[in-house]
């Protein structure tokens, strides 16, 4: 070490000091080094991967955020039920491609003449993928594990679709070993559509007497795929399920990945390291559609978007001021210059694939001067001064804030200033679901994904006066009774020719009353590799692999 | 240096009780239900209300924090609400990911600033100076994630070099396939501080240069590069090594969006996955790991410092 003769101590202090870092740094490096010789997450490599992989069937599914569990009862978000649902099979099935029904597990069903008791006959043969049987007392065990709270095994997760799929069944009884017969506590029409929905899928009761609460990490049911491995955040693999009771799946086996960039999950479809992502930016899909390597495909989804006025408080207590805010908002504007095609105008309160939808039914033409008119009927003082409440994103919100920001410069064109409030998601759905109207802003933005495809999940939850927040998602506190009194028997009734006309009446007066503006209903928009051959998007957005193919 | 030793340990502790409380006071205060994000708007009251009772939300506050705290020391850090399984091992695991991309940007950091600072200073307003000026700036400038998507779509997706996201290949092993999927994520990340220590290591060099000593080197006839390294720059990195410190802190707060840029398995998206998913156990323990982490090392860089010079101690 040469010795340095100017500012000499100082010098030599300040260089220890130096070095004194250097070491510091070295020492954590060699710490980690010592933590493991192999790259960091390499033991994470998927189990059950053969030698060879090469020539195996694989789609790599980007999805958009990590699913929070693979248990079917417990899934209550998109990402979760795309990575859960090629595992199980519910009881009755929704047709490929709509929301009809037909038979799954239960191959054929009966309803008694009072609407109470449903008769389930289930098929016969079929193994879960542990290779325990299907039967009437793997039903009984699923059905009671998410309503009864003295089932042992009730506290194995969180049910947040039991109340919707189940609440209405006061019993469940076993007949014989492939008989079961639920009886509900009233009559209720969309019980049957609830049999296809996620929570009424089968898991393995002695599964979930094996892992107990971790049967989220560990899922088997009967489907056409079944689990391999889940290394969270990263990938979650399954494999095909050869002994399928419908036909052995074609794919070997499907990875999804959660990607959380949208940008990222595009460049790696484009990249090829990615085979089907979801949710793409608007801005790239024309883009894409144009690419050969690449199929686009959409379908209007079971969704609506729609601005929400607050009935029970001035100013949107009197029709002729909500129909004027209909008429003031340039709904086309908006799905063309914002939306840009990945959503549907919406003309009804329900989206169009589903039965009973009136196609005579036409939402309020964009005429600002009549809006005016509207108001001056109304005897409105102008400029009318509102809250506006907007959430920063969401699911199924697509654009909230652009939107918000499109619906206060039309509302404004008319003389009501609307004064947007913005809220992070969580903080958002605490104060729109508030349950006195007092509480709520007169506007706020709102969407709604359907569960079970029948026509009672829209009209009845979103805008019966029995379904305020509390017991329903009747935002805008409407209250019209005779328009209730037209949802309830439609509910009450297993005739389907009656529940469609009712439906139909119902649409029309609820267009009438004009609670919300109805904008949009979003279009689902996947784009795939070309190898992949055969992908029909379904209108719950699960997606289904089960007659796909690869090509090489 | 006992004391020393005892009175810093003590004060890590001190900090670490605070972080602990911030962060509880953070997700626990914050508007927003948890129960509700997991359970989905379509949940009923009595479920919702279930479900807060189970995570022990309607308990009082102090109550909560209590438990919690006494859960950690134990080793029980309390399960994700939202993956469903323990979270201490989650984020030991996740953190070895954040641990090399950090390490990796660090080291990428300084020997990329340092050379770039020497090589400047040395020709001084000629035009690799003043461009590799500008490239400072633009370094600094950038932002993390706007610069690691454009990697992304350059040299992952349009040159097909780097793959585009990820930690490594699916059922890959080895150190290879980890630096490729590292280098774009790591030079993202050290864009920022490594203009910054580019910039210092020119100025303070150029400073150094200037000093008699080095006159006096060169007119013994040292060769020239002897002096530049030997001599100049040994100095002009005392200051520096100081702002290294500092930016290793920025580098650690760019790693988020990196990760989320990248998909890079680490600590810091699994926070920003359980902020989104408001699981408040699993963001209260990530930003626990990550502050424990840098106040640890911060230790043992100041220990070491006063094991090597007696004369910096506490007051």
């Amino acid at each position: 070490m040469t010795k340095e003769t100017q500012g000499g101590i100082a010098v030599r202090q300040r260089r220890t000091g130096s070095t004194a870092k250097w070491v510091g740094v070295l020492l954590l490096a060699a710490m980690l080094v010592g933590a493991g010789c192999t790259p960091p997450g390499a033991k994470e490599a998927p189990q059950g991967q053969s030698g060879d992989t090469a020539k195996a069937k694989t789609i790599v599914v980007g999805l958009q955020a990590e699913p929070t569990a693979l248990d079917p009862a417990q899934v209550s978000d998109y990402n979760s039920s795309r990575a859960t649902m090629e595992m199980y099979d519910s009881l009755l099935r929704f047709k490929d491609g709509s929301t009809e029904l037909e038979a799954g597990l239960a191959e054929t069903y009966n309803i008694s003449d009072d609407g109470l008791a449903y008769t389930l006959n289930l098929r016969k043969n079929v193994k879960f993928h542990d290779g325990t049987p299907f039967n009437a007392d793997a039903v009984i065990f699923n059905i009671e594990r998410q309503i009864d709270d003295k089932h042992p095994y009730h506290d194995t997760g969180t049910f947040g679709y039991a109340e919707f799929t189940f609440g209405k069944v006061a019993k469940v009884e076993k007949k014989d070993d492939y008989t079961v017969v639920l009886t509900l506590k009233e009559k209720y029409a969309p019980f049957l559509a609830n049999l296809a929905m996620h929570a009424a899928a089968m898991v393995s009761p002695e599964a979930i007497k094996k892992y107990g609460k971790d049967i989220a990490k560990n899922p088997v049911g009967t489907g056409p795929f079944k689990f391999v491995s889940w290394n969270p955040g990263v990938e979650i693999v399954v494999e095909k399920n050869p002994d399928y009771w419908r036909g052995a799946p074609k794919v070997d086996r499907i990875v999804y990945r959660p990607v959380l960039e949208d940008q990222t999950r595009l460049t790696e479809l484009e990249a090829g390291s990615l085979d089907f992502i979801v949710n793409i930016p608007p801005d790239e899909v024309g883009r894409l559609k144009q690419d050969q390597r690449f199929t686009v495909a959409d379908q209007p989804g079971m969704h609506i978007w729609y601005l929400v006025m607050n009935t029970q408080k001035p100013p949107f207590n009197d029709v002729r001021v909500r129909q004027a805010a209909n008429h003031a908002v340039n709904r086309k504007a908006i799905v063309d210059n914002i939306l840009k095609g990945t959503g549907v105008l919406a003309e009804n309160y329900i989206p169009p694939v589903l039965w009973s939808y009136d196609t005579s039914v036409k939402a309020y033409d964009y005429d600002p001067e009549k809006a005016k008119a509207l108001l001056q009927q109304a005897g409105v003082k102008l400029p009318l001064k509102v809250d506006f409440w907007v959430p920063s994103s969401g699911s199924g919100m697509q654009q909230p804030t652009a939107m918000a920001a499109a619906i206060q410069a039309d509302l404004q064109k008319v003389g009501i200033e609307a004064n947007i409030q913005t809220f992070e998601w969580g903080t958002y759905l605490d104060k729109v679901f508030a349950k006195n109207p007092a509480d709520v802003a007169p506007l706020h933005e709102m969407s709604w994904v359907g569960d079970n495809g029948d026509p009672d999940n829209f009209l009845y939850i979103l805008n019966s006066g029995l379904q305020w927040p509390g017991n329903g998602f009747n935002e805008a506190f409407l209250k019209d009774d005779a328009l209730d009194k037209i949802l309830v028997e439609a509910q009450q009734s297993n005739d389907r020719a009656k529940r469609s006309q009712l439906y139909q009446q119902a649409q029309k007066m609820v267009m009438a009353d004009a609670p919300w503006v109805p904008i949009d209903h979003e279009t689902q928009i996947v784009a795939m590799n070309k190898k992949i051959t055969g992908f029909v998007l379904h209108p719950t957005g699960v997606f289904r692999f089960d007659n796909v193919d690869v090509q090489p | 240096m006992l004391t020393y030793t005892l009175r810093r340990l003590l004060g890590l502790a001190a900090v670490l009780f605070g972080v602990s409380l911030a962060v509880f006071l953070i997700m626990h205060l914050r508007p927003g239900d948890p129960a509700l994000i997991m359970l989905g708007p379509h949940a009923t009251d009595e479920s919702l209300a279930r479900l807060r009772h189970e995570m022990g939300l309607d308990l009082p506050l102090y109550v909560q924090y209590g438990r919690w705290l006494g859960n950690l020391l134990q080793g029980d850090w309390g399960r994700s609400i939202q993956l469903k399984r323990e979270i201490l091992p989650l984020l030991l695991q996740r953190f070895q990911a954040t641990a090399w991309l950090t390490l990796f940007g660090a080291l990428l950091a300084v020997v990329l600033g340092v050379s770039a600072g020497v090589l400047s200073s040395t020709r001084q307003y000629s035009l690799l100076d003043r461009s590799s000026m500008v490239g400072m700036l633009v370094g600094f400038s950038i932002p993390v994630f706007w610069l690691g998507l454009l990697l992304q779509l350059l040299l992952g997706q349009r040159l097909g070099w780097l793959p585009i996201s990820g930690m490594q290949s699916p059922g890959s092993a080895s150190w290879g396939d980890f630096f490729l999927h590292a280098i774009m994520p790591a030079v993202a990340v050290a864009s920022g501080p490594g203009a910054v220590i580019a910039r210092m290591t020119r100025s303070s060099m150029l400073d150094v240069v200037r000093q008699d000593y080095i006159r006096t080197a060169r007119a013994k006839g040292v060769m020239e590069r002897w002096v530049i390294y030997k001599h100049a720059l040994k100095n002009a990195l005392i200051p520096v090594v100081t702002v290294i410190g500092l930016q290793v802190g920025y580098l650690l707060g760019g790693e988020m969006l990196v990760e989320m840029v990248f998909n890079w398995p680490g600590i810091g998206l699994l926070m920003v996955n359980g902020i989104l998913a408001q699981d408040f156990p699993l963001v209260q323990g990530a930003i626990l790991v990550v502050a424990s982490s840098y106040a640890l090392v911060n230790l043992t860089v100041d220990l070491l410092y006063a094991y090597l010079d007696p004369r910096i101690r506490y007051q």
